[in-house]
């Protein structure tokens, strides 16, 4: 069962462990800058903390236009291979999500690689913004928010003295009720 | 990435400062750059000022790094408002790695509020990228020509005239910074209005919400016409052994997670403390006459997490999350977004002035952070003046024709943009408590400080180890040298003033060596997170191996040194003693009412105290203690 590395930005508390474990992960360093993830911090006008981060697309942008052919596609992976590419930063603009990344030090750009199907940044993730989940889930959350929505339903997760809560209710008539 | 070029300001660029930090030292295997940036406003210059393995091991970092560079200087500065006086922001040796809580950053400078020896720690992002950038702390002294931004691009260092941001809020200063700069990735920190007009307690706001709130930091930076400093880097961080590093977060990031309170302080943060205080009778109320809330439900965790918490908001590699970002979403505050209060703000805005509405926190809150004001020290301003009014001690016409009452949080916000532009009476509180006694004498037995500071949101009276805390804390009357609340609450009963002065003095030794390695001590507080922990990780980190004790005997040497520099301004025992509202005025209501502190036990432990730091009975360590710290940089 393929598996996709998804990013639930709400909970997101924009500590950057993911960068970290990243960034030693991948070249042993304590560096965030040398992570292929990045947490976009935005305040107070929207507040956002989102990670961005490769989602492993099956036409990626950054393959389709490589001029050396050094970005491959491996097990749905999409890797660069360090010793075709020429550093022309094309795959970098060319991603949609800016999820490729540069530093001076590192030979070529470089990327998410799923750390072989065992992505660090999840492991370190406090929050479990950072979520590795089978592909067939995804979307799960949003038929639930409509199938809700159908029945003029909302569900709202909140917390009560510690517990974790969910409350299913009608929105019936709630636009004239607020006025 | 070797270049290490300046350029300050463009016009005067000249000295390179690499080539200082080429010259050989001997260096530690991890844990340092060997590098601190020294910058000159007045000169124009940037230097990399090396510094050897000895002294990286002496004084560890942040605190003690600026406790001792601000010694070595301390005869050039007159005036702490002046071009000479230096603003250290040193973060530590495991600031910017992977281990949990590793984003503190302390700014060391002498004082404008108190006129001595001053520091205050902020979190956020600032000291990791500060040190991604290659530095180990940075040095600003001098004054620029006119209100700049300073710009360090790793080895590129530029002050960046910035007329434009002049009477800018710190958290819109941030954001003009990043527009200017074109990313949203650059680190900022940033003064206020009031840091500009020199608020003895502005603050320094880094990472839109993160202040460096004591000692007046942010009127430092201001008297320097630096309204903000934007830092961005990518450097490896030195470790000795990174493996081990791994190894030991991830075990500590289990340990943290599977704590039974985890997901509980994830959830409310310092706010779950304001029910824990209130119930057990210890929350300043009503400028610390009452010590219990009858509102206090109103402005709990439990209600900010029902109504206002909109998300959680963490420092760098931090798993705890203690921020809470707020929205309010009706009534006059409807909009106002802020992350806080943690709990200072909740009882300093809130029961302290006695106002139990949480989204007048929220906006006090959010308005201090931008204007650039400590929410400890206005709180307890703001609630001295309501108690001078409404006890007739000054009259309304003196206060700027407000009739000041408990609750009223209009007169609050409207005070707190007062002091942030030194309008009418606020240009009085600005100047912090000791104007306002030598103004109005009469309002003595009303104020709550020492050594100038405006104490914080923990009370004295209950538990009289909190009021040695407060009496021989080196920066003022703040709480987080050592808190003792909970502990002489908890199995005090039977304590013996040995007990409770050896208390003082561990939490006094403990907490700052937190300061010094650029570490939050939250997970040790209220997590449980084993305090050997942090020696395990400053010896896989240096190479070098270490036991606490001998951390916490060096954390104990600068807090001499910090003695001494406050001592060459006059300060000894006199200054030491809690306000007159602690030893005179009993605790009105609670499990606590009628109680003072005892002025003869009190006494007794300020003998034992001096006693068992080595310190003569005026409270000053021995003379030839200075000479302990008269060694180079390299």
């Amino acid at each position: 069962m393929p598996k996709r590395l998804t990013v639930v930005p709400e909970r997101c508390s924009g500590c950057r462990l993911c960068e970290a474990a990243c960034a030693l992960a991948h070249f042993g360093t304590n560096n965030p800058k040398k992570a292929a993830i990045r947490v976009v911090t935005l305040y107070p006008h929207p507040v956002i903390r989102m990670p961005v981060v490769c989602r492993q697309c099956a036409q990626p942008k950054c393959r389709e236009n490589c001029p050396t052919d050094a970005i491959v596609t491996e097990n749905g992976t999409v890797k660069i291979l360090a010793e075709r590419c020429v550093q022309c930063q094309q795959c970098v603009i060319s991603c949609p999500f800016g999820a490729i990344f540069v530093h001076d030090e590192v030979s070529a750009p470089f990327k998410c690689d799923l750390c072989g199907g065992n992505p660090q940044c999840v492991a370190a993730c406090p929050k479990g913004a950072l979520q590795y989940v089978p592909e067939h889930q995804l979307g799960q959350a949003s038929r639930l928010a409509t199938v809700l929505r159908y029945a003029h339903m909302k569900e709202v997760e909140y917390v009560e003295k510690g517990e974790r809560k969910k409350l299913r209710y009608a929105e019936i008539g709630s636009e004239q009720a607020r006025k | 990435m070797s270049k290490r070029a300046s350029s300050l300001p463009e016009e005067k660029a000249g000295r390179s400062p690499g080539k200082a930090a080429e010259k050989e030292i001997e260096r530690l295997a991890g844990g340092y750059h060997h590098r601190i940036l020294w910058v000159d406003l007045s000169r124009g210059t940037a230097e990399a000022v090396p510094f050897s393995a000895a002294f990286a091991l002496k004084y560890i970092g942040g605190r003690g790094f600026g406790a001792k560079l601000l010694f070595d200087q301390l005869s050039k500065i007159k005036d702490p408002l002046g071009p000479e006086n230096m603003l250290i922001i040193a973060p530590g040796p495991l600031t910017g790695l992977y281990l949990p809580g590793g984003a503190k950053t302390s700014l060391v400078a002498l004082s404008p509020q108190t006129g001595i020896y001053g520091d205050s720690n902020m979190g956020g992002s600032f000291g990791a990228e500060l040190r991604l950038a290659g530095y180990d702390a940075l040095v600003i002294t001098g004054r620029a020509e006119e209100l700049s931004y300073l710009w360090i691009d790793g080895g590129e260092v530029k002050v960046v005239p910035a007329p434009q941001l002049a009477g800018k809020g710190a958290l819109e200063t941030e954001g003009l910074v990043k527009e200017e700069i074109r990313s949203e990735e650059v680190r900022v920190a940033a003064i206020g209005p009031a840091g500009e007009n020199q608020v003895v307690f502005a603050t320094i706001n880094c990472d839109w919400s993160r202040n460096a709130g004591r000692s007046g930091m942010g009127a430092v930076l201001g008297s320097k016409n630096i309204k903000a400093i934007a830092v961005r880097g990518g450097e490896d961080l030195p470790v000795a052994d990174v493996a081990g590093l791994r190894l030991l977060t991830e075990r500590s990031l289990q340990q943290l997670s599977s704590h039974p309170l985890f997901e509980f302080w994830q959830q409310q943060g310092l706010m779950s403390v304001v029910d824990y205080v209130n119930s057990a009778g210890v929350f300043p109320t009503r400028n610390y006459r009452e010590l219990v809330f009858e509102q206090a439900s109103e402005i709990d965790g439990f209600k900010m997490e029902k109504e206002y918490k909109i998300g959680d908001s963490a420092c760098f590699a931090c798993p705890m999350a203690c921020g809470n970002i707020c929205l309010v979403k009706n009534g006059k505050y409807r909009g106002t977004v802020t992350e806080g209060p943690e709990y200072e703000t909740a009882c300093m805005l809130g029961s302290n002035l006695g106002i139990g509405n949480f989204a007048a926190i929220l906006k006090g809150n959010q308005l201090c952070d931008d204007l650039g004001i400590d929410t400890i020290s206005s709180g307890n301003l703001i609630g001295v003046m309501i108690e001078a009014v409404e006890s007739g001690l000054l009259s309304p016409e003196e206060v700027d024709g407000m009739d000041l009452k408990w609750g009223d949080d209009d007169h609050v916000i409207a005070l707190l943009g007062k002091i942030a532009r030194r309008e009418g009476v606020g240009d009085l509180l600005a100047q912090g408590s000791r104007a306002v006694m030598e103004r109005w004498p009469q309002l003595r037995p009303l104020m709550v400080q020492v050594k100038g500071m405006e104490q914080s949101a923990y009370d004295g009276r209950a538990t009289i180890s909190m009021a040695l805390a407060y009496g021989t804390c080196d920066i003022g009357a703040h709480h987080n040298r050592a808190w003792t609340v909970g502990k002489e609450l908890e199995a005090g009963a039977g304590w013996t003033a040995e007990d409770r002065v050896n208390l003082v003095i561990y939490h006094q030794t403990i907490r700052p060596l937190f300061d010094m390695l650029g570490v939050c001590r939250l997970p040790w507080i209220e997590l449980g997170f084993d305090e050997h922990r942090y020696a395990e990780y400053y010896s896989i980190v240096t190479g070098v191996p270490h036991t606490l004790d001998e951390l916490l005997a060096r954390s104990r040497a600068v807090w001499d040194l910090t003695r001494l520099i406050s001592a060459s301004r006059g300060v000894a025992r006199k200054d030491d003693y809690p306000p007159p509202r602690m030893m005179e005025r009993p605790v009105e209501k609670g499990p606590f009412a009628g109680k003072v502190v005892d002025r003869g036990e009190y006494d007794a432990l300020l003998d034992l105290y001096y006693e068992k730091r080595g310190w003569s009975a005026e409270g000053l360590p021995p003379a030839e203690r200075a000479g302990d710290f008269s060694d180079p940089l390299t």
